[in-house]
């Protein structure tokens, strides 16, 4: 299953600026909204007002005059700007509408003569007298209107905002872009830093953020580069009490078969081998041990390799180009551990093969194991931390090709035994 | 050959001088460089070299004893098989490196091979007229014909095969084949001389009148 990725910073931060942003668009029109609402509204009674005083002049002139301004008012009241009513509050018991404009109701706007501002349901109505006494002059503009012209400005302000908003966005994005580059750099120089390279110091931070994060790295590639030296030195000293108690033991072993009686010898022999074996897993702890900082691959001649190992009581068949890259006493621990493994077997031939990219076969003639066998051994392999019974030296052949980035393989054979020791894939020759 | 054994494991010290006297090697055997320094103007066919010792480093000694002009072979026994180790073991000095632990087989075949390549040849089988020599066998032909040597014959013959060209005063070869602070005749040397000439033939081994011996055309 693909492990689910981390969020992205730059999603993240994204996602913020976009609902900030929206945010902000709604903020400001909410509060241009609240803040020109009075302005508007004194405005249009401003336009009401003075619409009304324009048409008091003219119209006090009634009755020859108001048909002919009812005539000329659709222009401003259609357009839904106000409409206008001329009332006569005199006439019988009830005021009566003797003109108005073609927007405006038939019935008065005030049913009793009254001057000033009021609103009705629909209408806000501005009221004065004609210069006759009995006729009045309403000036009114509908509530809806009044909210339209609001509501324009507060959109024309959110739009205006957005657009603002928008371009801010793309510009923010390109910076966050920018700014996160630092993190890049320090992740490419990571990649590639060796902690004991003296040289890997990252040293002043990009940007002021990050400084912490420099330091915090610096710190435990110090700690780390101690370590390393701390755990060399201690190879060194254990390989030295190792190895030098398992050369004397030789030694005396080699020196006791020469003087020994001919019965003791095949005993001695035992000895020695089983010395021989303890030496190379030995050996194989200690290469898997300090190796495991600093790998060293290799282009190796595994005909070389073969030669040099001088196992004993074993044939060996070569490919045609027998090259692997891998480190060399990794790779020569491995083998000894699997030549080991092939003798206690009763093997006396061991064919090794290249099957795969930089995958090395060893396939011997000796008394093998079972499928179920070769499955749970497998199995121990691939369970690695905890697994019992796969023998301390296929858990090291494997634990060597883990180091290289591969595994041991076991795979199913008709004869013998096999192994494939699947290391990092071969660089290619340049 | 006479070999000088610096190794502070007293295990693998009297392992090895075991097992190379009993290859009939004269080995005298030092546990620090202070043991060494009452040594120093011995003459060896080769060193035995443990790196880590208790008083100092067995490979500075070694360098000093190069930058000093002594060329004697050298091989360096030590526990560290890292890389950068094995390199700077041989251009420190040494002409061989064995990473313990190893095979006393295995060090008494790289001392041969170091001391052939010393002495001008990488052949085991030295021909000198009529005499054929098997530094790995231990035997010597005349003619074809085996011959039987003593011990201290073969320790003459060999000690001259390895400096084959060059004058070996009759003090050294003393050393050389009786080894450190031990007693001889004073005409011992002579006495087997006289013998190798008598069972291989009076060229094999000329004398250096006032100085030593040099190994002869064998004709």
């Amino acid at each position: 299953m693909k492990p689910r990725l981390p969020p992205s910073i730059r999603a993240r931060l994204t996602r913020a600026l976009l609902a900030s942003s929206l945010l902000w668009v709604v903020a400001v029109a909410a509060a241009v909204w609240l803040a020109v609402h009075d302005e508007v509204d004194e405005l249009l009674d401003d336009t009401l007002e003075a619409a009304a005083e324009g048409l008091r002049g003219p119209l006090s002139q009634f009755p020859a005059i108001a048909p002919a301004a009812a005539e000329l008012s659709p222009a401003t009241s259609a357009n839904g700007r106000f409409a206008w009513q001329v009332v006569d509050h005199l006439a019988s018991s009830q005021a009566r509408v003797v003109a108005s404009s073609a927007l405006a109701p038939t019935t008065p706007l005030r049913p009793i003569a009254s001057g000033g501002f009021s609103d009705s349901d629909d209408w806000r109505v501005f009221g004065i007298p004609l210069s006759d006494g009995r006729h009045w002059l309403y000036v009114a503009q509908t509530h809806a209107e009044r909210q339209e012209a609001l509501a324009e400005t507060a959109l024309s302000a959110a739009l205006a905002t957005l657009a603002i908003t928008l371009l801010a966005q793309v510009w923010l994005q390109a910076q966050i872009r920018h700014e996160l580059r630092p993190l890049q750099r320090l992740a490419e120089h990571l990649a590639n830093s060796d902690p004991e390279d003296p040289g890997t110091a990252l040293g002043p931070a990009e940007r002021r953020e990050l400084q912490p994060v420099h330091r915090a790295i610096d710190e435990l590639t110090r700690r780390l580069a101690l370590r390393l030296a701390r755990e060399r030195a201690f190879t060194g000293h254990a390989a030295h009490s190792l190895r030098t108690p398992l050369a004397g033991i030789d030694a005396q072993l080699a020196v006791a078969l020469r003087e020994s009686p001919a019965s003791l010898q095949p005993r001695l022999q035992r000895v020695r081998t089983a010395a021989r074996r303890l030496h190379r897993v030995v050996s194989a702890l200690l290469a898997l041990f300090r190796s495991s900082a600093t790998l060293q691959p290799q282009e190796l001649d595994l005909a070389e390799m073969i030669a040099r190992l001088a196992v004993e009581g074993l044939a060996f068949e070569l490919p045609d180009r027998p090259l692997l890259t891998a480190d060399a006493d990794l790779l020569a621990a491995a083998l000894l551990n699997l030549c080991d493994n092939s003798l206690r077997h009763g093997a006396t031939i061991v064919r090794l093969s290249l099957p795969g990219n930089n995958v090395l076969r060893l396939h011997d003639n000796g008394a093998g194991i079972s499928n179920g066998e070769r499955e749970r051994l497998q199995n121990a392999l691939g369970g690695q931390v905890g697994a019992s019974g796969g023998g301390l030296g296929l858990l090291l052949v494997d634990l060597i090709a883990r180091a290289h980035g591969g595994c041991l393989q076991l795979p199913a054979v008709d004869s013998g035994f096999a192994a494939e020791l699947h290391l990092a894939p071969r660089q290619p020759a340049t | 050959m006479r070999l000088l054994l610096i190794e502070d494991d007293d295990i693998l010290g009297d392992g090895l001088r075991e097992f190379l006297t009993a290859d009939g090697h004269r080995v005298d055997w030092c546990r620090t460089l202070r043991q060494v320094a009452a040594h120093e103007r011995e003459p060896y066919d080769a060193l035995l070299v443990d790196w880590q010792l208790p008083d100092g480093s067995g490979l500075d000694w070694l360098h000093g004893r190069r930058r000093g002009g002594d060329a004697t072979p050298a091989l360096l026994l030590t526990a560290r098989d890292l890389l950068a180790d094995r390199i700077r073991g041989l251009d420190s000095g040494a002409d061989d490196y064995l990473v313990k632990p190893f095979a006393p087989e295995e060090l008494a075949a790289r001392l041969r091979a170091v001391s052939r390549r010393r002495a001008g040849s990488a052949d085991a089988l030295r021909q000198i007229g009529e005499v054929e020599v098997d530094l790995v066998a231990r035997s010597v032909r005349l003619r074809g014909q085996r011959v039987e040597l003593t011990s201290r014959e073969w320790a003459i013959l060999e000690a001259l095969l390895l400096r084959a060209g060059r004058i070996v005063s009759k003090a050294d070869l003393e050393r050389l084949v009786l080894g450190f602070a031990a007693e001889w005749a004073s005409n011992a040397v002579e006495v087997h001389v006289a013998a190798l000439r008598r069972k291989l033939g009076r060229a094999l081994i000329e004398t250096v009148r006032g100085i030593g011996y040099r190994l002869g055309s064998g004709q």
